[in-house]
């Protein structure tokens, strides 16, 4: 029976093939540079991935691509021949759109937006989950009750981050605070040092941060604090004190995306709804210090000792835990949410309900900050 | 009189137009040649390269248009510089006014309640003196407290764009944007027209034209011109004169930041339709608009002409990007390159070269 | 939080982060006292952090990388010093020209650099016996690279030559009134180069210090607008060398003091703090009237043509 329907698939397959044998050639517009080792970085990583593995596909890219120009260069894309243009910034938004428009045969997909066309869809490969598991194990290991946070921009995406590894760090120490600061900028290894120093000073002995560079890392490292990795893999920064991290793989939802309109089954026509919210169980996100190392074995024994009593499942390591959650939210049927309630926020409103999970327009538009963070809050409700 | 090798030089005080032409193309064709190697070094062969950033470039209408549309803020930042050189007041600031222009406009686009046909009207004159009045403090602050102009005008860039970061993060933030930290999209009324088949608001670009007529008009017909031209160059003569430093330098600095003023409104009412964070609102063309007002001698007239320069350089630097496949970076080089060439020809247009007639000593330098 | 531990916290990252800052100004100072304004600050410093990066990178030795990172910056201005000095063109749009190409050549060099980290960075010092005296230990005498005890150092070496030499006299005289030095048998365009060379030098190991010592990794652009505060910091400092170590020190104070007081103040307001107290200190000092002025050289910015003036 399996064989039979293998042999039907495949034929089915190279019938599709048949059918949509072009060629695809996609352009990618990134904001930053390549060389920022941050977002832009962990785009280009799997356009090279899916480059390599598809014989089938051509891509080119363009770098540093400021906002408001992007419509300049899509048209410069459009140009040189791309069918497939991915745009990976929030702000080119309102670019892609006017483009997708003018381009009726082009289609276009864009990063972490909520716009869309018949022939532009839209795709994210969003951390809370990781950062959550990242918060369990924070917790464990801090010993004044004070987790430093060094964040970016107080925008939704890096709140709910923030808010999501808080509610990691109370399940495990209800007493301990992650203690925020902002630089205002994505990338700036100057401001992100000293924001670090502010905080080691302030008592802070974990850290976690968004920004685009591994300083939070080597900051902690050089005072013997542990941290946690962002974005790109930053275990070879600091191999004694990188504890876990959040690792991205856009190479997940590139394939996915380019093979569908390889096959046929994504068209300029049908877009409109495709979006991707692509979490840890699609494998478009990782925890880890490096791939394919959740924890940093250093830190092993430490989180299997330090045990808690766990409403849900008893006396329970948190090691364990980490990986109860970890394959709660990675199995395909998703049984666990960091935000189900009760999650009260610091002014102690009740933002979600007994026994209830966020919608996702909630989580995207997250604006208030969970009991426990400590420091200035942007644009608090 | 200086002689270098079997050349003599000689100075030449005022070089005739077509000299300058002459050698600026003569200062850009070197310059090409010397950044020949960095493509051979990425795989490409310079010369097929340049021919297709030339095609590129001038092989169409909305091709073309490119370099106009980068070049309206330079033009418009570019003028104001001469202007503030020529009074010799060293504003570094036209990036900080700019932004405080689109900051005035962006308010009179989402928050002033007017009628529709005067909004973009208003966003100009509100742009133009919210950019005035961010040009005026260094110019008070230099005569009345003697507070080095550099300093004030870079380090008010810096406050002002912490503002713009403040506004679109706080009290602006558009509630339509989910969070993210850009103001509310304008309404229609609020958006500048497009030349056809173009991204060209034109009314900005009329504007910066118009201005830099008026500009050169001033300078050379009116009183005030003369005023800001002896302080500019012979301070002690203007003392003596019984000129006004605080009236002089503070209109120079209300017309060079309003100027700038201005390029900020069409940044935002012609092409991002809302505030964002600065580094996205000007890619740095209050700075560029420096090397634009220098290269054009204080000549606001020719500030057109080095502006549209620069916006040549800008859509050459994306055509590289793109469809070369080079990296980014190859702009800064090459900008950089042609830059120094460009200046560094200034020796043969304020020299005239020739043979040196009779044998004499091969001296480098001979006092004349 | 105890005042002690803030003050310590506050010198202490004061000290770090000014250290680029410090050299750089240092560097620029003589320049600028020689009569050439170089904005090419940002692209010097720039490359001196690629170079330094890659050499300690190669070699192990980031010594070695501070020196090559000197040298690199040395060349770059020497390419400013011929256009300005030689040629006699414009140096303000030479500088900011050096600027644009040295980020653009950081960058094109410095690919594939990135996302490593360096294995022998700069080792930061605990100076025996003096890092045990209770507040000034902790706040002086630890967590500092030999950077910052060299470059204090080099202000007041600095200052003692500009001030109490004939060299610095030569030099002076240079930036103030160029023919007369000249009469005075003063080599103007020999004083010029080295100034300016000895100004790259010092923004090279700036840059240097930055990846090798400060955040030891190489990324694209990692100056981040540092070069443009040195220019700031340059006539804070009023040209003066043991001005710039308060000016880059106070400066550095209020970058980490932005962070820190986030728990009191507006984030947003506190980032544009060093800034507007920049102008503010100014300002204030303008009251005082003429004698608190800053009043640069002379002939800042003029190139100089023998027998004009």
């Amino acid at each position: 029976m399996k064989r039979i329907l293998a042999v039907m698939l495949a034929v089915v397959a190279l019938g599709v093939l048949a059918f949509s044998a072009e060629k695809i050639k996609a352009g990618f517009i990134y904001v930053g540079p390549i060389g920022d080792y941050g977002w832009s970085h962990a785009h280009d990583v799997a356009r090279r991935i899916v480059d390599e593995k598809f014989d089938w596909l051509e891509t080119i890219y363009v770098e540093a691509v400021p906002e408001g120009e992007v419509e300049t260069y899509i048209d410069q894309l459009v140009r040189q021949g791309c069918n497939v243009i991915f745009t990976t910034s929030f702000g080119f938004m309102d670019g892609t759109l006017a483009a997708a428009e003018r381009y009726p045969n082009v289609i276009f997909a864009h990063c972490s937006g909520f716009k869309r066309n018949a022939n532009m869809a839209t795709y994210m490969a969003d951390f809370y989950q990781v950062y959550y598991i990242n918060g369990l194990i924070a917790g464990a290991l801090t010993k004044t009750g004070k987790i430093g946070y060094v964040a970016a921009f107080p925008i939704p995406e890096v709140k709910r981050h923030i808010n999501a590894f808080t509610i990691g760090v109370r399940e495990v120490n209800p007493k301990a605070e992650v203690h925020v600061r902002w630089i205002y900028e994505w990338f700036n290894p100057a401001a992100a040092k000293e924001a670090t120093e502010a905080l080691i000073a302030e008592g802070c002995d974990v850290f976690a941060f968004t920004e685009d560079s591994p300083t939070v890392v080597q900051v902690a490292a050089e005072k013997g604090l542990p941290s946690f990795g962002h974005y790109s893999p930053m275990y070879d920064f600091a191999p004694d004190y990188v504890v876990s991290g959040q690792l991205v793989h856009w190479e997940k939802i590139y394939e996915d995306f380019l093979v569908k309109i390889y096959n046929g089954f994504y068209t300029t026509k049908n877009l409109a709804h495709v979006d991707y919210w692509w979490l840890l169980s699609q494998g478009a996100v990782e925890v880890g210090a490096k791939p394919g190392m959740v924890i940093n074995p250093k830190y092993e024994a430490a989180l299997k000792n330090y045990v808690i009593n766990h409403p849900a499942f008893g006396k329970i390591s948190v090691y364990e835990l980490v990986f109860i959650r970890l394959n709660q939210m990675a199995d395909p049927g998703i049984t666990f949410d960091p935000f189900q309630g009760p999650v009260y926020d610091r002014k102690g409103r009740l933002v979600v309900p007994e026994g209830m999970w966020m919608s996702y327009d909630a989580l995207i538009t997250m604006e208030w900050a969970v009991e426990g963070v400590v420091g200035p809050w942007p644009g608090e409700p | 009189m200086r002689r270098l090798g079997p050349f003599v030089f000689e100075p030449r005080l005022s070089p005739p137009r077509y000299i300058v032409f002459g050698v600026s193309v003569l200062a850009v064709v070197v310059a090409l040649l010397a950044a020949a190697p960095v493509f051979l070094g990425y795989g490409q062969n310079p010369w097929q390269a340049y021919a297709a950033i030339g095609r590129g470039i001038f092989g169409s209408w909305p091709s073309f248009s490119e370099v106009l549309r980068r070049a309206i803020p330079l033009i418009l930042c570019g003028v104001g510089l001469t202007l503030a050189f020529r009074a010799q007041f060293w504003n570094i600031g036209a990036e900080g006014q700019l932004l405080a222009g689109a900051v005035a406009a962006t308010g009179v686009a989402l928050f002033l309640r007017v009628p529709e046909g005067l909004r973009l009207p208003l966003m100009f004159l509100f742009g133009f003196l919210a950019g005035a009045f961010w040009g005026l403090i260094p110019a008070l602050l230099r005569v009345k407290l003697g507070v080095n102009d550099v300093i004030s005008t870079l380090m008010l860039n810096y406050v002002m764009a912490y503002i713009v970061e403040w506004l679109v993060h706080g009290p602006w933030k558009g509630p339509t944007m989910r969070g993210f930290a850009y103001t509310d999209a304008f309404p229609l009324a609020a958006r500048l027209s497009f030349l056809p088949a173009t991204r060209v608001h034109w009314v900005t670009l009329v504007l910066g034209v118009v201005m830099a007529v008026l500009i050169a008009l001033l300078l050379a017909r009116t009183r005030l011109g003369y005023e800001i031209r002896v302080v500019g160059q012979n301070p002690d003569a203007a003392r003596y004169a019984g000129i006004n430093f605080t009236v002089v330098l503070s209109l120079v600095m209300i017309l060079s930041g309003g100027l700038a003023g201005l390029a900020g409104v069409g940044e935002v009412a012609g092409i991002h339709w809302r505030l964002r964070s600065p580094s996205h609102i000007s890619m740095n063309y209050g700075y560029t608009a420096i090397i634009v007002a220098w290269l054009a001698r204080g000549n606001p007239l020719a500030a057109i002409f080095t502006a549209l320069l620069f916006g040549l350089f800008f859509a050459a630097g994306d055509y590289m990007k793109t469809t070369l496949g080079l990296p980014f970076q190859i702009t800064g080089v090459f900008n950089g390159l042609i830059l120094f060439f460009l200046i560094g020809f200034d020796l043969l247009m304020f020299w005239r070269v020739r043979l040196a007639r009779k044998e004499g000593a091969w001296i480098s330098q001979a006092g004349s | 939080m105890d005042f002690a531990s803030w003050l310590i916290s506050t010198v202490s990252r004061a000290l770090a982060f000014g250290v680029p800052l410090l050299w750089g100004t240092l560097g620029e100072i003589y320049a600028e006292r020689a009569g050439v304004v170089n904005l090419g600050v940002e692209g010097m410093m720039i490359l001196g952090a690629f170079m330094a990066f890659a050499v300690s990178q190669s070699t192990g030795h980031p010594g070695l990388g501070l020196f090559c990172a000197a040298l690199i910056g040395g060349v770059a201005a020497l390419l400013h010093a011929f256009v300005t000095v030689t040629i006699r063109a414009n140096q303000y749009v030479s500088g900011l020209a050096l600027s644009m190409f040295g980020l653009g050549l950081a960058g094109l060099l410095g690919r594939g650099w990135e996302g490593k980290p360096l294995g022998n960075t700069l080792p930061t010092l605990t100076i025996p016996g003096l890092s045990r005296i209770p507040v000034l230990g902790p706040m002086l005498f630890q967590d500092q690279t030999i950077l910052t005890y060299l470059g204090i150092f080099l202000a007041v070496v600095l200052w003692l030559l500009l001030f109490r030499t004939r060299w610095g006299l030569a030099i002076r005289s240079v930036g103030e009134n160029p023919s007369t030095a000249d009469s005075l048998g003063i080599n103007v365009t020999l004083v010029r180069y080295l100034c300016v060379f000895f100004g790259g030098l010092l923004a090279g190991v700036g840059g240097g210090y930055l990846s090798v010592a400060y955040r030891p990794a190489w990324t694209e652009g990692m100056t981040a607008g540092m070069g443009w505060i040195v220019i700031a910091l340059t006539i804070f400092a009023a040209w003066d060398p043991l001005q710039a170590l308060w000016g880059a020190f106070f400066f550095g104070a209020l970058y980490h003091l932005s962070y820190r007081l986030q728990a009191y103040l507006a984030p947003e307001l506190l980032k544009l703090m060093p800034y507007l107290f920049a102008i503010v200190v100014l300002a204030i000092s303008g009251l005082g009237g003429a004698r608190w002025r800053r009043r640069a050289p002379g002939a800042l910015g003029l190139p100089y043509v023998r027998g004009e003036r």
